[in-house]
């Protein structure tokens, strides 16, 4: 519970410190994105905070690659 | 979008950097692992290959003096195609800060602070990255100058040191091995060294002021940073010997611990340990501006700063949870990393050569290259 507080407080301090800059821009797409990026990363690490077990790129891309890598080294 | 260009001296430095990077650290014992003590004959190998695998990239890059590896993708292959293969390029370079930041935790853990939670040290990391992104492709260029005279300053003390332990003996049978486990380690350095180059195709040639001449530091750079490697290789086999090469994770931190200079210059590792700081930190700096830069690109966006932090924060975790130990690390890495960077590196510029060699006549005509 702690861990994930201070999670949000991090990215409460990120939001200070882009948004307003942004916004005075007027960088739409910009904001977007960026808002995108935070909640994936804030999520991810909420999930790994509380010990669940996050997607793991290396799994999916071992199950892609491993058929290939036995092919060739058989 | 990005105004800042660097010239083709401090692109030389980031290549030197950028090629010996991880190798330095995990080079020696993955070739080792193979080929044994004729590991040294595969380090060279790859240091021959990496040249013509950068003379690939540089023909790609020179056909767009102005676009970076993404807008390029979008030119040649079309917009969502394009913008396909540019997610791939990104993920991977974003896959790859990650691992690298892993290599920095867990070097950092087991040798040298190991009470300190790997946490701690990839946030700390992850820092600096970030910093280093925001300032920008010159800043960070610029301390990489600085960085590369510490760089080589304590790689020359670390083999005048070491030389008076090489024990000849070691290097022998040379030739003992067959070809294919040769071929087959040189592969992984080949991998690593020089098709991992295919990210500094977001710097050069559009943010260069000299592309001719950065051309030429491309190919000096690599050929410096893989014999660098190659030297640091042999280096381990002469005074380590092959098997403890291999058993090593980091074999090159194990040699300069035999450093012992009449009983009094001993024990400086930590001070060694500058050096893959330095690579690992310069190579894991110019992925995470890949990843920046291609996000932001992809999206046509008119600026990659405001994706730093929560870019650094989905790096810090990834680095967290990838791997649980190192074996795994290890197992990915010589396996299934290879051809996730064979197909990004070398099969996705192959295709582009080929849709430009159908496409030539028209790009002449709209006067694009």
């Amino acid at each position: 519970m702690l861990k994930s507080i201070g999670i949000l407080i991090i990215a409460a301090i990120i939001v200070y410190i882009e948004v307003p800059s942004l916004l005075k821009k007027k960088y739409k797409k910009e904001l977007i994105v960026f808002s995108i990026i935070l909640t994936i990363g804030v999520g991810m690490s909420i999930a790994h905070s509380f010990g669940k077990s996050i997607p793991n790129p290396i799994d999916f891309l071992t199950f892609i690659f491993k058929p290939l890598h036995d092919a060739i080294t058989r | 979008m990005q105004k800042v260009k660097i010239n083709s001296y401090q692109f030389l430095v980031l290549v030197i950097l950028f090629s010996i990077g991880t190798s330095i650290l995990v080079g020696p014992s993955a070739l080792a692992a193979k080929s044994k003590q004729d590991a040294w004959i595969a380090a060279l190998i790859s240091t021959g290959i990496g040249l013509l695998i950068v003379w690939l990239f540089t023909k790609i890059g020179l056909w767009f003096p102005t676009l970076t590896f993404v807008q390029m993708n979008e030119t040649l292959f079309g917009k969502w195609i394009g913008k396909f293969f540019s997610c791939l390029f990104v993920f991977l370079n974003l896959l790859f800060t990650a691992i690298l930041l892993y290599y920095s935790g867990s070097f950092l853990t087991t040798h040298l602070i190991p009470n300190t939670p790997m946490a701690a040290t990839n946030i700390l990391m992850a820092l600096i990255l970030v910093m280093a992104v925001r300032l920008g492709l010159e800043t960070f260029a610029r301390s990489a100058e600085i960085f590369i005279v510490i760089f080589f300053s304590l790689f020359i003390l670390l083999v005048i040191f070491i030389s008076s332990e090489i024990k000849f003996e070691n290097i022998e049978p040379i030739f003992e091995r067959n070809i294919k486990d040769i071929a087959q380690s040189s592969l992984l350095m080949l991998v690593v060294t020089s098709v991992n180059a295919v990210s500094l195709l977001m710097i050069f040639p559009a943010l260069i002021n000299q592309p001719k001449q950065a051309k030429k530091s491309f190919f000096i750079g690599n050929l410096i940073g893989g014999l660098v490697v190659s030297i640091i290789t042999i280096l381990c086999i002469f005074v380590l010997g092959s098997d403890a090469t291999a058993r090593q994770i980091y074999p090159s931190y194990g040699l300069a611990k035999k450093i012992n200079v009449g009983n009094f210059v001993n024990r400086v590792e930590a001070l060694m340990a500058a050096l893959w700081i330095i690579g690992l930190y310069i190579k894991m700096v110019l992925y995470f501006y890949a990843t920046a830069l291609g996000i932001a690109q992809i999206c046509n966006l008119k600026e990659y700063r405001s994706l730093t932090y929560p870019l650094g924060i989905i790096v810090v975790v990834l680095s967290l949870t990838l791997f649980s130990n190192v074996m795994e690390q290890e197992q990915f890495d010589t396996t299934i990393a290879i051809y996730i960077s064979l197909l990004i590196g070398l099969l996705l510029p192959l295709l582009m050569v080929f849709v430009y060699a159908i496409r030539k006549k028209q790009f002449k005509k709209d006067g694009g290259s």
